[in-house]
C-alpha cells in the first residue's frame, strides 16, 4: 500500500467511514492473523486476539499520527496484545544468553516423519521464547514485513533487530538441543 | 577455542548474513561439533521459512465489524443512560424548585383557596420570593439544557 492511499484510508476511517475500516481489516487481517497464530496455537484464541487487535486499531486510529507506517503501528499493537496474553514471557530480557551445548539429533530415520516431529518441536520451542523474540521470528519469516518494520515496532535500532534475530534463533537452537530433544 | 568464537555466529553464517573468513571456514570444515551446529541452524532456518502461514477464516472481517457494532452499541447505551439520568435529575430539580417556590409563596396551602392564589400573585411580594428561587430554577434549566445537548450530540454521532 502506498503512503498516500494508506493516509487516505486512515483519514476515511477517522471520519467514521465503515467501508474504509472494512477495507483496512481486509488489507491487514492476513498479516495480523498469521503473526498471532504463530504464537498462539489455540486457533480460536488466536482468532479472538486478532479481532481484539483490530478493535484496538479502530479505537486508536484517532491518535495515530502517521509518523510510522500503518503496518508498523499495527504490528506494535500485536506485540502488546501478545505480551498481555503471555505476561510470563513479555518482560524477559532479550539480553539473556544461554549456553546449551548438546547438538540437535535427527528425530527419526523416516525423513517425512522426522520433519513433522521437528516442526512440532520447533513450534513448542518458539512458544518458550520471550514474546519479542517470538514476534521477531514469526514476523521475519512472513512476507511483507521488513527489518525496518520490526525495528520500529519493537523500538529497536535496525542493527539490533538483526542481532536479536540471530540471538532468538540461537536460543531456539539451544532449546531444541536441550528441552525439546 | 575457535568453537567458542564461532558458536554465537552460527545463525548469521547459516542465513548468509555473515561470511566466515578463511580460518573460520577451515575450522567449520574440520570440526564436527561446529559443522553439526551449522547444519542444525540451517535446518531450523529452513523449517522457519517453510512454516505454514495461517489464514484467517472467511468470516473474519464480518466478525470484526460485528464486534465493532457491539462496542458502539455499548457506548451508546452508556450515553443513553447518562442522558436519561440527566433528564431525570433535571426534572427532579425543577419539581423541587417549583415545590419550593410554591411553598414560599404559600401556594401549597392556597391551592385549595383560589382567592389566596390570586392575592399572592397580585402582591408585590411575589417577585422577591420568586427571585429567592431563581438559583434553583436556573440550575434545573441548565441541567435540562445539558441533557438536551447531550441527546442531540448522541443522535448526531449515531447517524
Amino acid at each position: 500500500m502506498t503512503g498516500t492511499s494508506e493516509h487516505e484510508l486512515v483519514e476515511r476511517c477517522r471520519q467514521g467511514d465503515e467501508a474504509a475500516f472494512r477495507e483496512l481489516v481486509d488489507q491487514y487481517k492476513g498479516l495480523v492473523f498469521a503473526v498471532i497464530a504463530r504464537s498462539i496455537t489455540n486457533r480460536a484464541r488466536a482468532e479472538e486476539l486478532a479481532q481484539d487487535v483490530f478493535l484496538k486499531v479502530h479505537k486508536g486510529l484517532p491518535y495515530f499520527r502517521g509518523e510510522s507506517r500503518l503496518s508498523t503501528w499495527i504490528f506494535r499493537i500485536i506485540v502488546n496484545a501478545l505480551s498481555q496474553e503471555r505476561p510470563d514471557l513479555a518482560t524477559t530480557s532479550l539480553d539473556e544468553t544461554d549456553d546449551g551445548r548438546p547438538r540437535l539429533e535427527p528425530a527419526a530415520d523416516d525423513r517425512a516423519f522426522a520433519d513433522l516431529v521437528m516442526k512440532d518441536r520447533l513450534q513448542k520451542a518458539i512458544e518458550q521464547l520471550p514474546v519479542p523474540y517470538q514476534v521477531l521470528i514469526n514476523g521475519h519469516y512472513l512476507k511483507g514485513l521488513r527489518y525496518e518494520d520490526l525495528a520500529e515496532a519493537l523500538e529497536m535500532p535496525l542493527g539490533t533487530v538483526k542481532t536479536h534475530l540471530h540471538r532468538a534463533k540461537r536460543r531456539l537452537r539451544h532449546l531444541l538441543e536441550t528441552e525439546f530433544r | 577455542m575457535r568453537c567458542d568464537h564461532l558458536e554465537p555466529l552460527i545463525e548469521a553464517i547459516a542465513d548468509g548474513s555473515y561470511q566466515p573468513g578463511a580460518a573460520d571456514a577451515q575450522h567449520l570444515a574440520a570440526c564436527g561439533v561446529c559443522a553439526a551446529r551449522l547444519a542444525d541452524a540451517r535446518a531450523i532456518d529452513g523449517l522457519l521459512a517453510m512454516r505454514e502461514v495461517a489464514v484467517p477464516p472467511p468470516a473474519f472481517t464480518a466478525t470484526v465489524m460485528a464486534r465493532l457494532g457491539q462496542e458502539r452499541w455499548k457506548t451508546e447505551r452508556v450515553i443513553d443512560l447518562g442522558f436519561n439520568l440527566a433528564i431525570a435529575a433535571g426534572i427532579l430539580v425543577i419539581l423541587a424548585g417549583g415545590a419550593g417556590l410554591a411553598w414560599s409563596l404559600g401556594l401549597v396551602r392556597v391551592s385549595i383557596d383560589l382567592q389566596a392564589i390570586w392575592e399572592a400573585l397580585g402582591s408585590f411580594d411575589v417577585t422577591s420570593r420568586f427571585l429567592s428561587q431563581v438559583q434553583t430554577i436556573a440550575m434545573a434549566s441548565a441541567l435540562l439544557t445539558m441533557a438536551l445537548v447531550l441527546w442531540w450530540w448522541a443522535e448526531t454521532a449515531a447517524d
